[in-house]
């Protein structure tokens, strides 16, 4: 198998999904259809993490299936956000310039973080709205 | 020395020339009066025998008459016989005795009175009847009485008197009979004085011959009484004078050489003068004064001949100037002083020509030194030239340095300084090694130049083509554009896979290329286009080939086949191939080097008409060094396939020790640029397939894929839009090209009807060790 996912729902706004192994053509397949059935459960205006660590290797396939999770969260008000993406995964990226840098996090403190930023801007927003 | 003056030369032959017209001229003349001369000697002769023979006849005559006087006069008075005869000799000196004999009878007187003259002078007698032997008996009184008219007997040698004596004895008749004789002694001696005394030319003898032929006298005492020449005495029996010639004298006094005899008879006796002329003294005197004028004459040629000298030599005197002014010419000096003209005769035009003829070498050498600095400047400039063109052309030997697959072995010989044959070769890529020959219409500079274009735009142009036969229609595009010369190349060109030796061929009007292997060398049929320049529109069919093991491939120009022997005759394809096939199997450079030799012996002697180009491909597939593939794949254009090979390629690069990051590159190209083919390249219904060839090189992974699909060159897609963010597009396309574009380090795209053809290269400049 070159390709796993474990799926880690911290809560309904956040979850986690866990991706080792090649993301190709060969496998975008497989992965897509996990994601059709994890999004739904994710919460409208929730955050999609995609944890990178154990992505050995991505290639355009598995960019597309990321532009897709991407769009899908977007569509629904939510945030995709990649976690440690490593080197050659970083370089594809770099390369099609494919995320913003600002939704990639180097590690979990980053996107720990970053995330408790995005709340409490929520929060403000949703003050100053009243 | 002498004789190398033409003045020297001329006086000889003058002298020889009147010399010899001299002596043949006197020679005729000689030989013309020699004749006259003989006949006026006879006369002379003749005459002067007849003379002589009166002299002696009158002689003889005085003699006769006294004896006859003396027998009448005694006859009537015999006892005064005594007185009477002493009387007679006394006055008659020519007498050496006298005698009067008588029959012994009677009436006779008793006594017979001899009277001889001694040496002193003194006259001596005596009474022949008291001799003691009776004279009546003996033979001469016995004819004397018979002679009454007298009669000259033989003659003979008195014992008494110690000498030749004749006797002229005359009868005394009395009564109508003999009744007794007088006889007259004459001496022999006497005779002999009378012949001296005659008048003889020079050399000229005399000799009387009695009735018998034998010589009575002779000047040369030796032959007296010897018997004459039998030639000699038929001539001497005619009665008149006459002469005859003897070739060998019988006279040892003359020596043996011819000579004439003169006779005449001598009336009153049966003898006969003669009178002896050596031919010699007959011609003496012409022969003098022939000698003489030959002498005088040789005077006068030689007179004419110094004078002949000198007038040439003063003549010719300015020709010597002239020839040693030649001389000078000769050594390169051309300013001197000419000699003035004298005359305007041959000399005087001679050294006027001369001078006009140095005038003009001189401008003529001021021609040629330039002319010849041209040629120089022309020669010098071909061997730049010349020069150039050998750095056109690449080394004459190749060895493939990576794997030693192959080897290449060319020699180029033009016949001129400069020419249109062309060989080169190259590499494409890592693998792909490009080789051609060719041979441009015409010969000497403007086939260089445009042999020089073309070499220079078949390298240009070759990176960018796909096949030998592309590379042939571009390179024919760019030749027929402006060439207004209607010049043209034929050209063969190969592309070779050095990896599995797989060569594809294609021709422009070339010769077949030749394969030696072990079975022999055979000639390549292959289809050809055009030569190159002169269609625009021309296409070239390809054909492929592999290289076996060990297998030659020869290129070759019309020089090899065209060469031609001192008869005419071709070298021709045949003779190639009997060469080659005798040479083979050998390496690159045996049978290249020895098929150049093989013509040269052959044309030996008739000079090299067309540039030579040999070119030696060997194929030894040496497929066992570190730069062996690492994968030659074909597979079935499915994902599944796809992925499968992309795991090999993943493993063979991890054992080879190529670093991760670069594992991934290769990885995520390949993958991108075989799921295009998987999805956008299917042409046939039973599926596509792929090639990968994968390589390791020392600071590179190299890779090539090959796919039987649509055409699609990833190097011509547009750039996908980046904005920043794959989520902001409808549709995400192009990014698996953009890809494979950043991460190759080489990317290169050809197509042809064998489909896409791929090349990649992957720079890993640190190889680590496959321990890890």
């Amino acid at each position: 198998m070159t390709l796993t996912l474990s799926t880690q729902s911290e809560s309904p706004e956040r979850t986690t999904v866990h991706v080792h192994g090649r993301l190709d053509a060969q496998t975008f397949g497989e992965f897509d259809l996990a994601m059709l059935d994890l999004l739904p459960r994710v919460a409208d205006g929730g955050t999609m993490v995609l944890d990178l660590s154990a992505l050995e290797y991505i290639s355009s396939a598995g960019l597309r299936s990321i532009a897709k999770i991407r769009k899908s969260m977007r569509a629904r008000v939510g945030h995709t956000l990649l976690l440690n993406p490593q080197p050659q995964v970083r370089k594809v990226f770099e390369i099609v310039k494919a995320v913003p840098v600002n939704e990639v996090f180097a590690n979990a403190q980053e996107l720990d973080a970053y995330l408790d930023h995005m709340q409490r801007q929520i929060t403000g927003d949703g003050i100053e709205a009243d | 020395m002498f004789l190398r003056s033409i003045a020297s030369r001329l006086s000889l032959w003058v002298l020889a020339g009147s010399v010899s017209v001299l002596a043949v001229a006197g020679g005729v003349l000689f030989y013309r009066v020699s004749h006259q001369i003989l006949e006026q000697a006879h006369g002379e002769a003749t005459a002067l025998a007849s003379e002589a023979g009166n002299r002696i006849e009158q002689r003889l005559a005085r003699v006769a008459d006294t004896t006859q006087t003396l027998a009448a006069v005694i006859a009537p008075r015999p006892d005064d016989a005594e007185e009477m005869l002493r009387h007679a000799l006394e006055r008659n000196a020519d007498l050496s005795g006298l005698a009067a004999a008588f029959v012994p009878m009677a009436g006779n007187p008793s006594v017979s009175p001899f009277l001889s003259r001694e040496e002193d002078g003194s006259l001596n007698s005596r009474d022949l009847r008291k001799d003691d032997s009776p004279y009546w008996e003996k033979n001469w009184f016995l004819a004397g009485l018979s002679c009454s008219q007298g009669c000259w007997q033989r003659h003979f040698y008195s014992q008494s008197r110690k000498r030749e004596l004749i006797n002229y004895s005359v009868a005394i008749s009395r009564g109508g009979h003999p009744v007794g004789l007088i006889n007259a002694d004459v001496s022999l001696d006497w005779l002999s004085r009378i012949l001296q005394e005659l008048a003889k030319p020079q050399g000229a003898y005399a000799f009387v011959l009695d009735d018998s032929g034998r010589y009575l006298v002779h000047d040369n005492p030796a032959l007296i009484g010897q018997r004459a020449h039998a030639d000699l005495l038929q001539v001497a029996s005619q009665h008149e004078a006459s002469r005859i010639r003897l070739a060998v004298a019988q006279n040892p006094q003359a020596k043996g050489r011819p000579v004439w005899i003169y006779f005449t008879p001598i009336e009153g006796t049966r003898w006969r003068f003669g009178l002896v002329m050596p031919e010699a003294a007959i011609y003496a005197g012409a022969r003098q004064a022939f000698v003489r004028v030959l002498a005088l004459g040789l005077l006068a040629s030689l007179a004419l001949a110094v004078i002949t000298l000198a007038v040439t030599r003063r003549i010719l005197a300015p020709l010597g100037t002239l020839t040693s002014h030649a001389e000078q010419v000769a050594r390169g000096a051309l300013s001197f002083e000419l000699p003035p003209a004298r005359f305007p005769d041959e000399v005087g035009r001679l050294t006027q020509a001369f001078d006009r003829m140095r005038t003009e070498l001189a401008l003529h050498i001021a021609e040629l030194t330039r002319n010849a600095r041209e040629q120089q400047r022309l020669a010098s400039e071909l061997d730049i030239a010349h020069q150039i063109q050998t750095a056109l052309l690449p080394g004459e030997h190749y060895l493939d340095a990576h794997c030693e697959n192959f080897e290449l072995h060319a020699l180029l010989r033009p016949a001129r300084a400069v020419g249109g044959d062309l060989y080169s070769y190259f590499m494409l890529n890592e693998r792909r090694f490009c080789v051609m020959v060719g041979d441009v219409s015409d010969k000497g500079i403007p086939a260089a130049l445009f042999m020089a274009r073309t070499i220079t735009l078949a390298k240009a142009l070759a990176p960018r083509a796909r096949t030998p036969q592309h590379l042939l229609s571009m390179l024919n595009t760019e030749l027929c554009r402006n060439n207004d010369s209607c010049m043209f190349v034929s050209l063969l060109c190969g592309i070779l896979d050095t990896f599995t030796g797989e060569l594809v061929m294609a021709s422009a009007g070339h010769e077949p290329p030749v394969l030696c292997d072990g079975d022999g060398a055979r000639l390549i049929e292959l289809d050809t286009g055009a030569a190159l320049g002169l269609d625009e529109e021309a296409s070239y069919p390809s054909r492929a080939l592999r290289l076996q093991p060990d297998q030659t491939l020869l290129l070759y120009t019309d020089g090899i086949t065209e060469a031609t022997d001192t008869r005419q005759a071709m070298f021709g394809p045949e003779r190639m191939l009997a060469c080659l096939e005798s040479a083979s199997p050998g390496t690159a450079a045996d049978l290249a080097s020895g098929l150049l030799a093989a013509v040269d012996r052959f044309a030996e002697g008739a000079g090299q008409a067309d540039d030579i180009t040999v070119l030696a491909l060997s194929w030894h597939h040496a497929l066992d060094d570190g730069n062996a593939p690492m994968l030659d794949l074909t597979i079935k254009a499915s994902m599944d396939d796809v992925f499968e090979t992309l795991d090999r390629c993943d493993a063979s690069l991890h054992a080879q020790g190529v670093a991760p990051d670069v594992r991934d590159d290769v990885r995520l190209v390949l993958e991108e640029l075989m799921v295009n083919m998987v999805e956008h390249g299917r042409t046939l219904e039973r599926g596509n397939t792929i090639d990968l060839h994968m390589r390791l090189g020392d600071d590179a992974v190299l890779v090539e894929l090959h796919h039987n699909g649509h055409p699609f060159d990833p190097l011509q897609a547009p750039l996908p839009p980046l904005t920043g963010d794959l989520a902001d597009q409808e549709e995400v396309g192009g990014l698996g090209i953009h890809l494979v574009r950043a991460m190759a380090s080489e990317l290169s795209y050809s197509h042809d009807e064998q489909g896409n053809h791929l090349q990649l290269r992957f720079l890993h400049p640190a190889r680590t060790e496959s321990s890890s």
